[in-house]
């Protein structure tokens, strides 16, 4: 047996896999990351407020996310409600910020790693949808307009209207790249020359946020943290390790089910649940925006000084979970756990982690594919 | 026909907001074929090696023992900066270390580790920088265009402006109208709220954020994201000294802006102390 070592780039930083291989094909990878920013050190006795313009600069693709649950988290600790409004605004705001995601890290991750691809029309893609977050929270990337109570901004009815055309354009517009049906030309292109079986994971599904259309099929209080040999920290839930992301939350749509029950926990479905979310995601907003009633209140004070709080929210890569515990409106504590560290902790050959399951039996050409189908953050998960 | 410049894009310690942020440039693709970009740190590119650049873009900061590419993240920017005609800082962490670290030219306001490679740099901070700052600076870069520098190195044609510049809440700044709360189209956000735009050099009241929005449009204040103060403490409240902000305006003397403030005050503007929605003249 061989071990060979590979740094792997254009993951929003990057990771290192040490590939034990026998003739060319995977026993086993070794996952590590070994960057380590210090964010929740970074929070530590500031005003609780300040995590809102903290905790987006974790990431510049998936940095919405991180303020969402950071409002989540701090609403919980401080019993706050929100309005139905400004719960609305949160789920088109982050919907549209998966959607930027994942076009992408469909177009500039993943393709290339297996062949060459014009990205520029993802780019054309990805600005607009950037438009429509700009229009509601300001600007994107690293807007801080979501805040523990509701929103900052406060809408009139032209921009509603903009927004929603927006949606409706783009939405036509994704049809070239995934239809409703789930026909997609660059997706069986990619496929070309792969099997549509490789990289199996676990087949375990765990869904902990409920932002959305999305159902949590599980409680955060099972949720374990655990050191790994790199600086990453392995995730379990109840013990295993769990696979979290576009497949895990859409196995109910029949569409997805279907490539599912064909091809199960493939590099392929996983791929076409990613891809196929897209459109769900767009259904969805043009539905809720009817649902905002304009004169609704925007924000409510929180009042309360101290407290514990969880928040959970469904982000593009999977389950993103933010903690925090405040005392007299000061951070004493604050604790970040996400997707990324659910789908690679770095475990062993007997148990290994979703992305570790993937890789194992393939040929080690194809490292580099199965390894980004998960679609890494690396500075998500080096907070 | 000449060759295209060569541009090597290197991530140091960063969230990658710098370049997601290009990403949204309008025109990117005009840029990205008038060189040859030979590295950057998502998009498709060659294999990293060290040589030598045109042009070299930093996004992120410095940091001690920090890995990137298997080489020691100080050294590799050193290493480059010494093989680049040019050097182009993009974000608040490359300029001045921003949340992450040690700024190249500045370590917060004193001078950085590479500070003596100061003329061959351009900063463009911001957190994120906007695209067409980035755009800005590429073009007239490449193009030979002599770019006007303040004292930190920005291009003045974007830094000489304040935030504040262009904000649609600015009639309320004039007649001294406070928000009371957040999620309310009245008001200005610099009484209580936080706002550092009368202070903070930028330009995104002036050329909007994706083209549509800024922060203060959206009710959401300044947080002085091009300085290299930030992240300051307490971010969603205005500091006060006696009653008024702690830092009032650039270019204004305390006095001048209390007499003035004054004056606004007592001479009420009543269209403007009401809720836009329940005027009616």
């Amino acid at each position: 047996m061989k071990i060979t070592k590979k740094i792997i780039t254009k993951i929003e930083g990057e990771a290192t896999l040490k590939i034990h291989k026998k003739n060319n094909i995977i026993e086993f990878a070794e996952i590590e990351f070994w960057q380590y920013r210090g964010m929740e050190e970074f929070l530590k006795n500031r005003p609780y407020m300040d995590a809102c313009v903290i905790n987006p600069r974790i990431c510049g693709i998936c940095g919405h996310s991180h303020l969402i649950a950071t409002s989540k988290a701090i609403e919980d600790a401080l019993d706050v409600k929100i309005t139905k409004k400004a719960e609305i605004l949160r789920d088109i705001t982050l919907g549209l910020e998966i959607i930027q995601n994942h076009i992408k890290w469909f177009y500039l991750t993943l393709y290339p790693s297996v062949k060459s691809k014009d990205y520029f029309k993802a780019l054309e893609f990805t600005k607009e949808i950037s438009k429509i977050i700009a229009l509601i929270a300001g600007q994107f990337p690293h807007n801080s307009y979501s805040i523990p109570g509701g929103v900052t901004c406060d809408l009139t009815n032209l921009e509603l209207i903009k927004i929603k055309n927006y949606l409706s354009e783009l939405f036509n517009k994704y049809q070239h790249i995934m239809d409703i049906e789930g026909k997609s030309n660059d997706l069986e292109e990619l496929f070309s020359d792969i099997p549509k079986t490789t990289g199996k994971g676990l087949n375990r599904f765990l869904v902990l946020g409920d932002n959305l259309f999305f159902k949590s099929n599980g409680d955060v209080k099972y949720i374990k943290e655990e050191k790994s040999t790199s600086l990453n920290k392995n995730v379990m839930y109840k013990d295993k390790y769990f696979e979290v992301g576009p497949l895990a939350r859409n196995l109910d749509n029949k569409i997805i089910k279907k490539i599912y029950e064909t091809f199960t926990d493939s590099v392929y479905t996983r791929i076409f649940a990613r891809l196929y979310e897209v459109n769900l995601i767009f259904l969805y907003l043009l539905e809720i925006i009817d649902n905002i009633e304009i004169n609704e209140k925007n924000y409510t004070k929180p009042l309360k000084k101290s407290g514990k709080g969880i928040g959970v929210v469904e982000a593009p890569r999977g389950s993103l979970i933010h903690e925090i515990e405040i005392e007299n409106g000061f951070v004493k504590k604050y604790n970040i756990i996400v997707p990324t560290q659910f789908n690679l902790s770095n475990s062993t050959k007997e148990n290994p982690s979703p992305a570790q399951s993937a890789l194992m039996n393939e040929d080690e050409k194809l490292s580099d594919f199965i390894f980004k189908c998960f679609d890494i953050c690396a500075v998500c998960v080096s907070h | 026909m000449h060759s295209k410049p060569k541009v090597l894009w290197i991530d140091g310690v960063s969230c990658y907001g710098c370049s997601h942020s290009f990403y949204n440039y309008p025109q990117i693709k005009e840029i990205l074929n008038k060189i040859e970009l030979i590295y950057h740190p998502l998009l498709p590119s060659s294999e990293f090696k060290i040589q030598k650049s045109d042009l070299l873009i930093i996004e992120g900061a410095l940091k001690n023992n920090f890995s990137r590419l298997d080489y020691n993240l100080n050294e590799l920017i050193s290493k480059l900066i010494k093989l680049s005609k040019k050097v182009l800082l993009i974000g608040t962490c490359a300029v001045y270390g921003g949340m992450f670290g040690e700024g190249i030219l500045f370590d917060k306001d004193k001078e950085g580790k590479f500070y003596k490679c100061h003329e061959k740099m351009i900063s463009i901070p911001g957190c994120p920088p906007h695209p067409e700052w980035i755009a800005y600076a590429i073009e007239m870069i490449i193009e030979n265009k002599k770019i006007l520098l303040d004292k930190e190195n920005r291009p003045k044609e974007i830094f000489t402006y304040t935030s504040h510049m262009g904000c649609v809440r600015n009639e309320y700044f004039e007649w001294k109208i406070d928000a009371d709360n957040f999620g309310e189209k009245e008001g200005c956000l610099f009484y209580h709220q936080g706002c550092q735009g009368p202070f903070t050099h930028s330009s995104c009241n002036r050329i909007l954020w994706n083209e549509v929005n800024s922060k203060p449009r959206a009710g959401t204040p300044c947080f002085g994201c091009t300085e290299k103060t930030f992240p300051k403490k307490n971010l969603f409240e205005t500091e006060t000294f006696m009653g008024i902000p702690a830092n009032i305006p650039l270019g204004v003397s305390k006095r001048a802006y209390l007499t003035l403030s004054g004056v606004a005050k007592s001479l009420k503007n009543e269209r403007l102390s009401k809720r836009l929605i329940d005027e009616d003249n």
